[in-house]
């Protein structure tokens, strides 16, 4: 008896040995699928920026910024990885923080920064690899996510992006907060993963 | 006269219900329109570029699938296929009880309802929990989803409420923001307890062995963290040749589905998590379902696997927002569904024959197609093949007659001028099953058969 | 939708009245032969046409479809154009046919009918270059441009030379991509979904209050007419031949 691989290949190699032509694999341009507004966008990471924002991301510039608006969400518990210690500083000013990610305080850690791989300004997107995440969850438990972003790191478009994917079983592309309109088309942030969505731009 | 069964199911569906589809289906439209018109000077183009994408992966299904078969595995993935349903459910508990799994988290995945997972799944013992909000409820209600991308797109809050009350998620409240916040608490601990997670997904990358999975919740990504086993179940034809297509595709899927630029989370998979990373599942396994999809391949219906469930179809369909999913007796309803469905259904074909039917043809679904399917076609295609097998099609006149009248001149030329024998007697008295249902809410004109023949020959003899 | 880009433009061309003006709106029929002699055109008629077979095409009875079509093949014989003022027939002709005839010897016949045929807006625009139409027209209209124009040139060929008329105003309306609902046999096998649908595109073509309902279809107008007139807020509609031909007469 034949294996199922053999079994579905072999039909689908019957289905396909009629056909006179088969359609040949389009060429088409790097920037075929780009929104026509692009172009008159110079600067991406100005681009990134408005994109992020228009997608829900909040963006900050500078450490001080986002430490108030955190404190200005009335967060309790940060997680902050061990390298940023200024930031931690100046967070401890207002709430916990921790450079220890564990499942114990999944429930427990209301802001989260993790590093970026990257970003596309094109869509406001960010760029999560496993390399670069400490857990999975740390990205993603929290109700509010900041993703540490270096400017070097900004892709200008989609396409670019996935022509440098990082070498990394799990990536992740982040565009806004979580969000459902699954009752009545009611858009509702904070479904599962961050109901807050930021990005530290350094 | 019996009646069409989306016909039945559109007069009886209950009006608020009709509304809601209706309205939410219509601001869909719109949005896609406003920023695929916004975005591209020439969307239609791209619509084109994607639907040959999509069509050459099809058609070269046979060196993709292995390619993106021998990707994965070198990544470290584990592969398996099946051929049908049944299969694909065993293949599924197999993994799971080999490694002692008992709980599941479940992302939402088209695939996961054809083969009916979940019902497999509670038989052999196995917790398996929805964690997209409205395939939970879809879940806890023993429901099924009226839309591809909005599963409850029939329900309202008050439903959703009562739902929740009775599952014991709280008392009784229907704010959409609590129904929210108390589904978010929920899964956290589903989330933290389960063994696995079960994914579907939108892409394969044949190049990369990428798995690529698209939500707006970020369930998928949460089934993803926690569990130990990652399982994704495939269509076979979802593979793609390599990350390049995305672009187009990328570009297309959220603009059509809900009119983002890109879905929130996008999420590229390609191997079990490396075992130096602290998360991630460590065992990574995917089936490849076939389920009749190599049959509709050899078929001249095969464009319809281009499709990549974005729900446009669905949306800007006047039948479906009149008659609203569930009249499609599916998984897929709307005009995709209308032809998925049946041809899904293999040996059944004849008793999904009269989706076909349910559509003016007006050809909206093709226009907003992200891959351009000629969907009204494959309706036509499916039409005549319900035609040639003898399926029940109440309400459609025969045409043999018609035919012989329309290929005989001087016959036609005599009825045209002696139905006016029409205008002096009063129609709905007329013994003509198809004139009836027209009268009911429609006049007729006064019939002038001939006129313009006579005035035509007169004004040359002049 | 497809159709053929490089169709023939001759003077001479042959009308294919369709089976609706035939059996009801012969003023519509009329309309189209006097304006493609307006337009430089001498219209032929061809006894033997009957209809274009597309009830028994979009019923799936292919067979007798065929039948249908293989007689309007031969009555349509030869290389001139052929003009019908109906998008949905025309589409019939040039995209139905090869359709049903993929797989039958006589595909190279049909497909020649269908690389000659045009609907009536496309075949003035697209074909003999008219940008223009003279005349005067006083009116505000709500211009349904018929699905299965969709694709092809006609829609905006249409809307091109109504806006062009001195005095015509086409006004905009809700939801304009959707159907009206008649879909040949659809209306009378799924009533109360086609009449919804025929309601709602009422809704959306009145609330602006023109002074007609204009489309290059009769089947869509008749339908549209026969649910306003049943529910008894009647609509005046007019096809796009009408306008036109009303217009040639206001002239002076």
């Amino acid at each position: 008896m034949s294996t199922a691989r053999e079994q579905i290949l072999s039909s689908v190699r019957a289905a396909l040995a009629p056909l006179p032509e088969r359609t040949p694999r389009p060429v088409f341009s790097k920037d075929a699928a780009e929104p026509q507004w692009l172009a008159a966008e110079a600067d991406s990471i100005a681009l990134f920026q408005k994109r992020a924002e228009a997608t829900g991301t909040k963006c900050f510039t500078d450490i001080e910024s986002c430490a108030a608006w955190l404190r200005s969400q009335g967060v309790h518990t940060v997680y902050i990885p061990a390298p940023l210690t200024r930031l931690a500083s100046l967070c401890a000013e207002f709430c916990k923080v921790t450079s220890e990610y564990t499942r114990a305080c999944v429930n427990e850690i209301d802001a989260a920064f993790t590093p970026a791989a990257g970003a596309i300004a094109e869509s406001g997107t960010i760029i999560l690899s496993d390399k670069s995440t400490p857990d999975r969850l740390a990205a993603l438990a929290p109700w509010h996510h900041i993703a540490l972003v270096s400017r070097a790191e900004i892709h200008r478009t989609i396409a670019d992006a996935l022509s440098a994917m990082p070498d990394d079983p799990n990536l992740i592309w982040v565009t806004g907060p979580s969000k459902t309109a699954d009752v009545e088309g009611i858009l509702i942030q904070g479904v599962h993963g961050p109901g807050a969505q930021a990005c530290l731009i350094l | 006269m019996a009646e069409q069964k989306v016909e039945l199911f559109a007069r009886n569906l209950d009006h608020g219900v009709q509304k809601a589809v209706r309205s939410n289906s219509a601001a869909g439209t719109e949005k896609r329109y406003s920023v695929l018109g916004n975005d591209y000077t020439a969307p239609d183009d791209l619509r084109r570029l994607a639907g040959q994408i999509r069509q050459h992966a099809i058609e070269h299904l046979d060196t993709y699938l292995e390619q993106a078969e021998q990707s994965l595995k070198r990544q470290g993935a584990h592969v398996h296929y099946a051929v049908t349903a049944e299969d694909a459910c065993r293949a599924v508990s197999d993994i799971l009880q080999k490694a002692g799994a008992k709980k599941v988290v479940k992302s939402k995945s088209m695939i996961s309802e054809e083969i009916h997972l979940n019902d497999h799944l509670g038989s052999v013992g196995i917790e398996s929990v929805e964690t997209d909000l409205g395939e939970y409820i879809i879940q806890i209600d023993g429901d099924h989803p009226s839309h591809i991308v909005k599963p409850i797109i029939h329900k309202n809050r008050r439903d959703i409420a009562r739902s929740f009350e009775r599952e014991g998620l709280g008392d009784y409240n229907d704010d959409p923001e609590t129904i929210t916040r108390r589904a978010r608490v929920f899964m956290r601990d589903k989330y933290l307890q389960a063994d696995a997670g079960i994914t579907g997904a939108n892409f394969v990358s044949a190049e990369g062995g990428r798995l690529v999975l698209v939500t707006n919740e970020g369930n998928s990504r949460f089934c993803l963290a926690a569990p130990k086993i990652h399982i994704a179940l495939v269509g076979i034809e979802k593979v793609i040749p390599s990350d390049a297509e995305l672009a187009v595709l990328l570009n297309l899927l959220g603009r059509s589905a809900t009119g983002q630029q890109l879905t929130v989370y996008t999420e590229f998979i390609n191997g079990p998590a490396r075992t130096d990373r602290p998360s991630g599942p460590r065992e990574m396994h995917v089936i490849f379902v076939d389920n009749e999809r190599s049959k509709i391949l050899a078929s001249d219906c095969r464009e319809i696997l281009r499709c990549i469930r974005c729900g446009a179809c669905l949306n800007v369909c006047p039948v479906y927002r009149q008659a609203s999913g569930h009249a499609y007796r599916s998984v897929y309803p709307g005009p995709v569904g209308a032809v998925l469905s049946p041809l899904l259904a293999g040996k059944n074909f004849k008793q999904l024959a009269d989706l076909p039917k349910a559509s003016s043809l007006c050809g909206a679904c093709n226009e907003v197609c992200p891959v351009d399917i000629p969907i009204p076609d494959l309706l036509l295609k499916l039409r005549n093949r319900g035609h040639e097998e003898h399926a029940p099609s109440p309400g459609t006149p025969p045409m043999g007659a018609f035919a012989k009248l329309a290929s005989s001149p001087m016959l036609w030329r005599f009825a045209m001028k002696s139905n006016k024998v029409m205008n002096l007697v009063p129609l709905e008295k007329l013994p003509l099953p198809y004139l009836q249902p027209w009268l009911k809410t429609r006049t007729l004109p006064e019939w002038r058969g001939g006129e313009f023949r006579t005035w035509m020959k007169d004004r040359r003899k002049k | 939708m497809t159709q053929s880009p490089a169709r023939p433009t001759s003077r001479t061309v042959q009308l294919m009245a369709t089976c609706l003006c035939d059996a009801f709106f012969d003023s519509v029929a009329k309309a189209t032969v006097e304006v493609l002699e307006h337009a430089g055109c001498e219209v032929e008629f061809p006894e033997n046409q009957t209809c274009c077979g597309q009830p028994a095409f979009n019923c799936g009875d292919w067979p007798a479809s065929r039948e249908v079509m293989r007689h309007t093949a031969r009555v349509f014989e030869g290389d001139k154009p052929v003009i019908v003022p109906s998008g949905s027939c025309a589409a019939m002709l040039f995209h139905g046919a090869p359709l049903e005839f993929e797989k039958e010897k006589d595909l190279p016949t049909v497909k020649r009918l269908a690389n000659r045929t045009w609907e009536l807006a496309d075949f003035l625009v697209n074909g003999l270059g008219i940008e223009k139409w003279p005349g005067r027209f006083p009116a505000r209209i709500a211009f349904h441009r018929a699905c299965h124009t969709r694709g092809t040139g006609s829609g905006d060929a249409a809307l091109k030379l109504l806006q062009s008329i001195d005095g015509l105003e086409v006004i905009p309306f809700g939801e304009a991509e959707q159907c009206c609902g008649f879909g040949g046999t659809f209306s009378v096998s799924f009533p109360h979904v086609s009449s919804s649908m025929g309601c709602l595109k009422l809704e959306h073509m009145t609330a602006g209050h023109p002074d007609f309902i204009v489309s290059g279809d009769m089947s869509c107008l008749m339908h549209l007419g026969g649910l306003a007139e049943r529910g008894g807020q009647p609509v005046k509609t007019l096809h796009f031949a009408q306008i036109l031909q009303t217009a040639l007469h206001r002239h002076g």
